[in-house]
């Protein structure tokens, strides 16, 4: 790795993984050998109470070699890039192989390929730095100050040059980069919440979101309890997208295989309502598809549910093998959509409901019984009762207690899909929905 | 010529950061390995043998705070770091009001080194692979396991902390952790079952007292008799909670509030803040005059123990709650003088090189009683015993929490019968805590730590360790965890 300038790192190039890989690949006498680079450079502003608490920037660059004689496989991975450092990771990994089991479900390394280029580094974003994040965090914590409210959240940018090569030929190398913004907005016992990921640091709509956060914490100052139970629902973007986060990791054929899946048995039968498709959409620009994934194996564009119908779950290689078919990656640019005219907007949803509690987001969300993929969590950040086409009050947080299984069985109306993040999800693009019956099991104190 | 030593480099970032007119500032140098084998279904799933080496610069300049970090450690990359740390902190200061001022601390200058009788990293792999594959294999012995798996985990940190202060500390530490899981299926249901050695900072000594082999034949059999197990009718029971079970509820009910920074508001935005506010401090009636919980950094083996935190505050014990009474945080040297106290507590931990310490959670435990646990389990008449983690959930201020368990039996009388299965319990943090009633003797008192403790943006992971006795709550709310809820 070289450094350039005053106090910008330069991330590992093609060439210098090429050249690292080269130097790994020569020193290997491994039957099959697999170079992988992570070179990660990251900077976070991270303030509260309307002050910078943290401000930090951190550069790891991670070389890994993995290799195997006769399906005995090692490991070994090292920060150090210098030639002795380089050369004594492979010697690890080997003693590793040498003296492991046999694994039963060794597979070489993936066949050369060429990896689909996708736009997964936006220069504004690689070019982001401190001053930049504090520019986006002085605009946050400013309209807070004004309105007399609190702000609390980060600023981060990042990009990281990833790897992949074998002895067989497998070569891939791609900068990936995206920037963050979250925002909770206090305003005495209040909360509000707003949050954006995106490959460019440009489309972080700093100042809308931080609006939204503080409309939300002063709508949220008049608090009512209302009794736990089964409510009609209107789940915001951020809502939906932490239960399907939860939907989606369940989607593992070896686990499926083994009996030890919610879908057990279910491949080709209608799971959510039929109106709901689910596709993997690595091209869009609002999501952060990658061009390969860490085993190698190119990333594409797929349909895993289909009108409600489960299509395709993730094959890893070996499971993928053992069933004849190629390896299916887990969704990483996933996007929900409904068939139907969708409402035009989250007001118009909210204008066209009777009664709901409107759900901003989820928080602490956690499997309780993983057969039947019931799920828990609180709600978190702006809770509302909705009562003939208006909020009318906001409300304490709820606990849940749902399968998004059946959750997502019947939707009453949807909005387009929209740009989701949650503290515990990946990006995804997800419409709002109302849902019929949602039940929540107890209430907290606030 | 020969490489610079880290003293050097330390010397090197502590001059910039002096030069630049910062008020304080500290270098950490870190060099970590780490061994994780892994076994899923008989098989050797994956070996990891990681690296890490890098170093961290934090500048504090005109009350604000800059941090940058770098795994190249040389003689043109520690420069630029320091330099970056201290960019970063004038711009933080351009826009802080409130200064940042950091509670004095004596100067320390010494080197902590976990004690250990076997080195994990010098026993052969082939052993530990055996071991894993024996393990895996007795449980599948057992009709109706469906799949296993089984871990072993060690870890070494070999750590130098320099302050502008003077303060001079090197670390090498060793912590390490085994386990494995038997998952049965019956009619359609899958249900796991899991022995656990704690997180220690111990050698592999810890590995062969647990005995995973022997412990696989009781795994795999509760894995089978709990999924063939009735599951728990809904309503209020009697809870008997065993050590380990304990560790997962100090740490999210009373571990997390306990956090002083998130008490005054820093984590609003991920982790959550804290029902325990400051004014709270001294009089909240937190649990029962039964419950005791005492934040030990000096135990010997405990994850947090560690001689000294990340700001080179030497480690302490202090009460969080006594009598029932909540009486302290977890502190670093800049939250604890805004409420007042002259000391830190010594609590500021960062996962390793890259990231700035925080305030984490100490090795926060509950102080044993009086009774054995066979008398705790007398004076239920209708109630559940568990044992283990399982799901669990809680509110942003810590109040709301949901618990499940690894295991659980039906309590009847006195006297513990079948297994259940499904069972979740409910409740809000104060009450749960004051329906306590009895906690069994120091006989009944073991560790249990966490590795994967999720705090901060970007996220770290902290260690610390729980210890409990077994102990008995009345009347809590229990759920069942299938069925359309």
């Amino acid at each position: 790795m070289t450094v350039v300038g005053k106090s910008w790192p330069k991330m590992t190039n093609r060439e210098e993984f090429r050249f690292l890989s080269d130097v790994v690949l020569t020193r290997s006498s491994a039957e099959h050998t697999i170079v992988s680079l992570r070179d990660h450079h990251a900077g976070t502003t991270r303030f509260a109470n309307n002050q910078v608490i943290q401000n930090v920037d951190a550069r790891r660059g991670v070389l890994t070699v993995t290799v195997a004689f006769g399906g005995r496989r090692g490991a070994a991975s090292t920060t150090d890039f210098t030639a002795g450092a380089v050369q004594d990771t492979v010697a690890r990994a080997e003693r590793i192989a040498r003296v492991s089991p046999v694994d039963p479900e060794y597979l070489p390394p993936p066949d050369p390929c060429s990896f689909p280029v996708r736009e997964t580094a936006k220069p504004e974003t690689m070019a982001a730095g401190p001053a930049r994040r504090l520019e986006y965090t002085n605009e946050a914590i400013g309209q807070c100050r004004m309105e007399n409210l609190m702000a609390a959240g980060i600023v981060s940018s990042s990009t990281t040059a990833v790897g992949i090569a074998a002895n067989n030929g497998l070569f891939g190398h791609e900068y990936r980069a995206d920037a963050r913004f979250s925002l909770t907005v206090q305003a005495g016992d209040a909360t509000g919440w707003s949050a954006a990921a995106h490959r460019s640091i440009d489309h972080l709509r700093v100042q809308e979101r931080t609006l939204t956060a503080i409309k939300k914490a002063k709508g949220c100052r008049e608090v009512q309890e209302l009794p736990a139970g089964r409510y009609a629902v209107i789940l915001e973007p951020s809502a939906v997208a932490g239960l399907w986060a939860w939907l989606i990791w369940s989607l593992d054929a070896k686990a499926q295989a083994k009996g030890t899946s919610p879908f057990a048995g279910r491949l080709g039968q209608v799971i959510v309502d039929e109106r709901l498709s689910l596709r993997n959409t690595p091209e869009h620009p609002d999501l952060l598809g990658e061009g390969f994934t860490a085993e190698g194996v190119p990333s594409s564009a797929s349909v895993w549910i289909d009108h409600g119908v489960l299509q395709q779950l993730a094959y890893d290689r070996f499971t993928a093998k053992t069933q004849g078919i190629n390896p299916i990656p887990t969704l990483e640019a996933p996007a929900l959509s409904v068939e139907g005219l969708p409402m035009a907007s989250m007001q118009d949803l909210i204008k066209n409901t009777e009664r709901a509690i409107l759900v901003t987001n989820f928080w602490y969300i956690r499997p309780v019984n993983p057969r039947e993929l019931m799920l828990t969590g609180m709600t978190r950040d702006g809770t509302f009762l909705v009562e003939k086409g208006e909020v009318v009050s906001a409300i304490r947080n709820f606990r849940f207690h749902a399968s998004p299984l059946q959750a997502f069985r019947q939707i009453t109306t949807w909005t387009r899909p929209l740009e989701a993040v949650n503290a515990e999800t990946g990006k995804m693009l997800v419409p709002a929905m109302a849902l019929p019956d949602f039940h929540f099991s107890s209430v907290t104190r606030f | 010529m020969s490489s610079p030593t880290w003293d050097e480099f330390a010397d090197l970032a502590l001059k910039r950061i002096v030069a630049s007119g910062a008020e304080y500032g500290d270098i950490r140098i870190q060099n970590s390995t780490t061994e994780h084998i892994e076994g899923e279904d008989r098989r050797i799933a994956s070996i990891n043998d990681v690296h890490d080496i890098g170093f961290g610069v934090r500048v504090l300049y005109h009350g604000a705070w800059g941090f940058a970090a770098s795994s190249i450690l040389s003689l043109e990359e520690v420069p630029r770091v320091a330099d970056l740390a201290v960019e970063i902190a004038r711009g933080s200061a351009s826009i802080a009001i409130e200064k940042v001022r950091l509670v004095p601390e004596p100067v320390h200058c010494d080197r902590v080194v976990t004690p250990y009788r076997v080195d994990p990293f010098r026993v052969p792999l082939e052993k530990k692979t055996d071991l894993l594959l024996n393990v895996m294999e007795t449980l599948h012995r057992q009709e109706g396991i469906a799949r296993s798996s089984a871990s072993l985990w060690a870890r070494r940190d070999q750590k130098l902390f320099v302050s502008t202060e003077g303060a001079h500390l090197e670390f090498d530490l060793l912590a390490g952790q085994g386990d494995c899981t038997a998952t049965a299926l019956y009619e359609g249901r899958f249900a796991s079952r899991s022995c656990n050695t704690p997180y220690l900072r111990t050698g592999y000594e810890l590995i062969k007292e647990a005995d995973l082999q022997r412990e696989a034949i009781r795994v795999a059999a509760q894995a089978v008799e709990k999924v063939k197990a009735p599951a728990v009718d809904a309503g209020q029971y009697d809870l008997v909670l065993d050590p380990e079970h304990l560790s997962l509820t100090i740490h999210e009910s009373c571990g997390h509030p306990s956090e002083l920074d998130r008490a005054l508001g820093y984590e609003a935005n991920y982790a959550g803040i804290s029902f325990l506010t400051t004014e709270k401090r001294g009089t909240f009636q937190y649990g029962s005059p039964s419950v005791n919980l005492v934040a030990d950094n000096t135990e010997p083996e405990t994850l947090a123990a560690t001689g000294y935190d990340d700001d080179g505050v030497q480690c302490q014990k202090w009460d969080i709650v006594r009598d029932g009474i909540f009486v302290g945080y977890c502190t670093n040297r800049e939250v604890a003088p805004k409420i007042g106290e002259l000391r830190s507590r010594g609590s500021n931990r960062a996962d390793g090189w890259a990231h700035i310490p925080m305030v984490r959670i100490a090795n926060i435990g509950l102080e044993p009683g009086s009774a054995t646990v066979d008398q705790l389990i007398a004076d239920v008449r209708h109630g559940i015993y568990i044992e283990g983690h399982g799901s669990y959930s809680i509110d942003q201020r810590r109040y709301n929490f949901q618990f499940g368990g690894d295991a659980f039996w039906l309590i009847e009388n006195g006297r513990r019968t079948h297994m259940l299965r499904d069972v979740i319990y409910h409740g809000i943090t104060p009450e749960f805590w004051n329906s306590c009633d009895g906690v069994a003797d120091r006989a009944a008192r073991r560790r249990y730590g966490f590795i994967t403790c999720g705090k901060g943006q970007p996220g770290q992971s902290g260690w610390m360790t729980h210890a409990a006795s077994t102990a008995r709550f009345r009347g809590v709310q229990v759920i069942r965890g299938e069925g359309r809820s």
